[in-house]
């Protein structure tokens, strides 16, 4: 059992430290554009590693499950999101950074 | 013909109910009282499923072959963007590329798009007819090959053939 407990604490790490990445990015990143792709980030690789170190942790399958559900439902969500608004920014203009 | 029809139809409402009986167990956690409700629900969702998302090749066996590659990818781009961003001197450079898609329209083209969105350093910002106009973190030299690659194990999953030729004239049909 503690094993598992370890595999847990180091996933949570993982997908804390590419949250943290993310928001560093957010807070970085040149343009509307560089700013999405950070965002993305860690709702697929970060939260995908948290919900990894949860599920490890369930008592069930059925609980397990649904935080995969709603990872995937993140993920869709957040890929959507992210279309629309590069689209919309693209449709109004707004130019891209570039070194 | 007219039975070939018939049978996938119900293949189609077999696999989409199975997976939906999946859900509602996850959801539920499997209470026997909840069923009584769940199977309308499932009934329910089958329907709408099928005037929303018409009926679809698909192959498990891709799916377990792209699952892989795909939490794989993530987690090599996301490290990669990591770094850049952890550097002080954040060495990014961005670019704007168009992606003439190979992959017909539909279901596909959203996995697609979806999915080039998902994966670091890339991200769609407009479908315009058959081009994908993709934004690159970071542009280099394989950043088209990599898409290539992407599409055609789309393709795969959905069973479709790139035959299409490359270049040229692009037909104008969305």
């Amino acid at each position: 059992m503690i094993l598992l407990d370890y595999l847990s604490i180091a996933l949570l790490i993982a997908g804390a430290f590419f949250f943290l990445a993310g928001t560093l990015g957010l807070l970085r990143f040149p343009d509307v554009y560089t700013r999405l792709h950070a965002l993305t980030k860690a709702d697929n690789v970060g939260l995908g590693l948290i919900v990894a170190g949860l599920a490890v942790q369930s008592d069930s399958w059925a609980d397990a499950g649904r935080l995969v559900i709603i990872w995937l439902l993140v993920l869709l969500a957040g890929a959507s999101v992210a279309n629309l608004i590069a689209s919309g920014a693209l449709r109004r203009g707004i130019r891209m950074w570039k070194q | 013909m007219e039975r070939i029809k018939v049978s996938a139809s119900w293949a189609t409402n077999l696999y989409r109910g199975v997976l939906f009986v999946l859900i509602w167990w996850v959801l539920t956690d499997g209470v026997a009282s909840s069923w009584w409700i769940g199977v309308l629900a499932v009934v329910l969702a089958v329907t709408a499923s099928r005037t929303l998302v018409p009926p679809a090749a698909f192959l498990w066996f891709e799916l377990l072959k792209f699952v892989p590659f795909f939490l794989w990818h993530s987690l090599l781009g996301g490290a990669d963007v990591a770094r850049r961003v952890f550097q002080p001197k954040m060495p990014i450079a961005p670019d704007l590329i168009e992606y003439p898609l190979r992959l017909p329209p539909g279901l596909s083209r959203v996995i697609m798009s979806n999915t080039v969105s998902l994966l670091p350093g890339t991200l769609i910002t407009e479908l315009d007819r058959n081009v994908l106009k993709v934004h690159l973190l970071n542009r280099n030299k394989d950043s088209f090959a990599e898409l290539e690659a992407v599409e055609e194990r789309i393709a795969r999953l959905s069973g479709i053939s790139l035959s299409a030729p490359r270049g040229g004239e692009e037909s104008a049909a969305i």
